[in-house]
């Protein structure tokens, strides 16, 4: 006692210290965050882990004192903000020492311009008018964004608008800056300019930076100390990134989180685990000379490109290339403005709707999007009711299909209910009542932990050895890389390439344009020996 | 221009014709103003002809429909005069159809008083306004514009919704059963993800310092100058100076009594 009251006095006191902290939406009986202590100093820069839902963005939003209130969440413990308890700080007086970045660039501003944007943050803090005006100008340099004073905050991109998302926060002057998975929406090049972006202020100014992240790669080169978070909601890591993920390594994989590939000693990013291409030469869906126009701008322009039955293929592209809307149109959803498509040797004008959904199935970014019914069996036998399957056929395939999931035994929950990883495996055994012969995936692991990622491949893989055709849109290319067999790039309205991922890796100049990044495998492969390069 | 008035000043000088009119019931007095306001539009304005025609004429339409239905249903009040037209049941007289003729143009006024404040003002600058001269709580002007931003992902969102579900062969739900059903399972996700997305806005807001106390400095000051009381005078007088030539032709009928 007597030296936390001499450490309060001192300098020593660090920037923020959590004490035995613990919090849940309902009650304290069997808490989200279970008697939590930890501390961050100043200047310091913190890395939080753990596995989907574990309240990493709940502990951020305690950090700041809006939770337990803004929730009506219960809480107890104490947290001390340079040695003075949080409690005692006055409403929004905290929130100026504290600025945060959130995952979501969507959702996370409340006025039309940048300009007004930051100018919000600084008004809440009573700055007279004549000091908004300079500070607004002087961060909008320190981030790279003089040229979009006056830009209308929707029509920026994703990267952009993760900018002005930490201008907003800079602008406030803060001691500690938390990045509440900030890059998680962006494209990978984007991400890596974030980065870059946080590491150049962090040499500016003297800030602490606690930073929530699934995938700490990119990171690494910032962070002093790495604290994970347990699935009770316990501290279960605190140390340097080399003591927590190499003496730890397995109790974090247990819990779902991903290992920077610089400490994975297994072979799945160092070598190739499928360079087989697939035989097959029978064609599963071939589309010519597509073109799509969206209100008069032309998104695709003379689109090419055959399926093979039972291969692996990804398309990638950077964000806004037409990815998504060339899925949709493989898919029968969207109509093309030119072209022609052949779904098994038949084009899909001949195609009966009922038909082709039972040959066809594809699953959302969202998996929310896609549920329709109120309990997780119903959700599964939706489509076997639908096609006449008969009670006994469609309750026995149901089973099957919730067993092989494992969601057998949350068969009576409402699917809204489910975990982020259980609702993306029930989105896609609802495409599966019969085997389809081509199954399209919309980004399906964005945003997920490694664990579920992991489940979800398996069991898309498990679907390719029985012959059906995989077409994955995704950033991801060490995704790409460990199980693609072809890869095709969509650029200015086109296909720039097209071919075995391990051939695009060799193409610098189109990974460029099209805002890629080597996987690790190769930037490893290369790099070896040489400092590391942070964005190729 | 009328872009640069003050917002609050502009509705109110926007407000006050508009309501009174409501009481004008003589074909006269709405003509003129329609006419002036018009004027005023395309005088002061940037708005394009071809815009504003867009969006004026199907409340033209509508005005006549108003017009039809008052003219077959003058109540008795109204209902004087001689008889102008007759065809099987229906007879309608002067009164009837002055009424009538009133009614639409006075809708008409409404919509182009409503234009023209709608298609010279920044939403912005009229919620800051509204914070400003009307001492309006910030929670709800801010609350408002960061909904308003809203608007074109919500559609987006329903879009996708309708995707995903005809891919599940939805689609092919038939009857009203099956529409009140399709109903209720677009409207749940929607609600979830508007929710949601609300809650994240509210805790960025609050993280940025936001309280919600009416005290705060403003970047934009928004101020009201002599310009916008001239306007508010020009408005609002013009109105009364119709009243009054309306009342020296003879024409004034305010709520169904002519003043003479």
């Amino acid at each position: 006692m007597n030296m936390i009251k001499q450490c309060n006095s001192s300098k020593l006191e660090p920037l923020i210290r959590v004490e035995n902290l613990s919090f849940d939406y309902d009650n304290l009986k069997n808490p989200l965050i279970s008697d939590i202590s930890f501390s961050i100093d100043h200047g310091e820069t913190v890395l939080l882990m753990g596995g989907s839902g574990s309240g990493k963005s709940t502990i951020s939003l305690c950090l700041n004192g809006l939770y337990p209130d803004a929730v009506e969440g219960f809480s107890s413990g104490e947290i001390y903000f340079k040695g003075k308890q949080t409690t005692e700080f006055n409403k929004g007086e905290l929130n100026q020492q504290i600025g945060v970045v959130f995952q979501d660039p969507e959702s996370q501003f409340c006025m039309i311009t940048v300009e007004d944007e930051l100018a919000f943050t600084l008004e809440n803090l009573k700055t007279p008018r004549e000091e908004i005006g300079l500070r607004i100008t002087k961060v909008l340099e320190e981030v790279g964004l003089s040229d979009y004073r006056n830009h209308k905050i929707h029509e920026l991109s994703g990267g952009q608008k993760q900018k002005v998302a930490l201008a907003s926060a800079l602008i406030q002057q803060p001691s500690l800056l938390i990045l509440d998975e900030p890059t998680a929406n962006l494209d990978p090049v984007s991400s890596i300019e974030f980065i870059t972006l946080i590491r150049r202020l962090k040499e500016q100014h003297h800030i602490a930076v606690l930073i929530i992240e699934h995938q700490a790669d990119d990171w690494l080169a910032l962070i002093n100390r790495v604290l994970v978070l347990g699935k009770n909601g316990d501290i279960i890591a605190n140390g340097t990134s080399e003591q927590v993920f190499n003496d730890q390594r397995e109790r974090l994989i247990q819990e779902g989180i991903f290992i920077p590939k610089v400490f994975m000693k297994a072979k799945k990013y160092i070598t190739k685990s499928c360079e087989e291409i697939s035989s097959s030469t029978k064609p599963c869906l071939t589309v010519k000379d597509l073109t799509f126009k969206r209100k008069g701008d032309v998104i695709l322009n003379k689109v090419n490109l055959s399926l093979y039955e039972g291969e692996f293929v990804a398309i990638t592209g950077e964000n806004g290339a037409g990815k998504s809307t060339l899925l949709q149109l493989m898919s029968g959803i969207l109509k093309p403005s030119q072209g022609k498509i052949e779904f098994l040797g038949q084009s899909f004008t001949k195609w009966k709707e009922q038909q082709l959904r039972k040959q066809m199935g594809f699953v959302f970014q969202n998996p929310e999007h896609q549920f329709i019914t109120d309990t997780v069996f119903d959700e599964v036998a939706f489509g076997m009711t639908l096609n006449n399957y008969g009670e006994e056929l469609t309750s026995q395939r149901t089973n099957d299909l919730l067993k092989h999931f494992q969601l057998s035994e949350l068969k009576w929950r409402n699917p809204f209910s489910l975990s982020g990883g259980q609702k993306r495996r029930l989105s896609v055994a609802t495409m599966l009542d019969e085997t389809p012969d081509l199954l399209l995936f919309d980004e399906p692991t964005f945003g997920q932990d490694a664990q579920t990622t992991e489940e979800l491949m398996f069991f898309i893989k498990h679907l390719q050895e029985q012959g059906t055709t995989i077409v994955f849109v995704t950033h991801d290319m060490d995704l790409v890389d460990t199980y693609c067999e072809r890869v095709f790039v969509l650029n200015n309205q086109k296909i720039k390439f097209e071919g075995s991922p391990s051939e695009l890796w060799e193409q610098t100049q189109t990974l460029k344009e099209a805002r890629l990044r080597l996987p690790y495998r190769i930037r490893h492969q290369k790099k070896a020996g040489e400092p590391y390069d942070f964005v190729y | 221009m009328i872009s640069s008035i003050n917002p609050s000043v502009k509705a109110g000088a926007i407000l006050i014709p508009g309501v009174l009119l409501g009481l004008m019931f003589d074909i006269f007095t709405p003509l003129i103003y329609l006419i002036f306001i018009i004027i005023v539009t395309f005088a002061f304005s940037h708005i394009s002809i071809k815009k504003w025609l867009l969006i004026f004429s199907p409340f033209v339409l509508l005005a006549l429909g108003f017009a039809w239905m008052r003219m077959l249903y003058t109540s008795e009040a109204f209902d004087s005069g001689p008889v102008l037209i007759q065809f099987w049941h229906i007879e309608i007289t002067k009164g009837a159809m002055e009424v009538a003729a009133s009614l639409a143009l006075r809708s008409l006024c409404f919509v182009a008083l409503s234009l023209l404040f709608v298609l010279t003002t920044d939403s912005t600058k009229f919620m800051l306004s509204l914070m400003q001269q009307c001492k309006l709580s910030p929670k709800l002007t801010y609350g408002v514009l960061a909904g308003y931003r809203f608007l074109p992902t919500f559609k987006h969102e329903l879009d996708v919704l309708r995707q995903a579900h005809r891919i599940r062969g939805v689609g092919r739900a038939k009857g009203i059963r099956g529409r009140i059903q399709q109903f209720r399972r677009y409207s749940i996700p929607l609600l979830a993800n508007a929710i949601r997305k609300a809650e994240r806005v509210a805790i960025a807001m609050e993280s940025k310092g936001f309280t919600g106390e009416r005290e705060r400095t403003h970047y934009h000051e928004m101020k009201v100058t002599k310009r916008d009381w001239y306007f508010f005078g020009t408005l609002v007088g013009t109105f009364f100076l119709v009243v009054f030539l309306s009342y020296s032709l003879g024409f004034l009928n305010i709520f169904g009594k002519d003043i003479n």
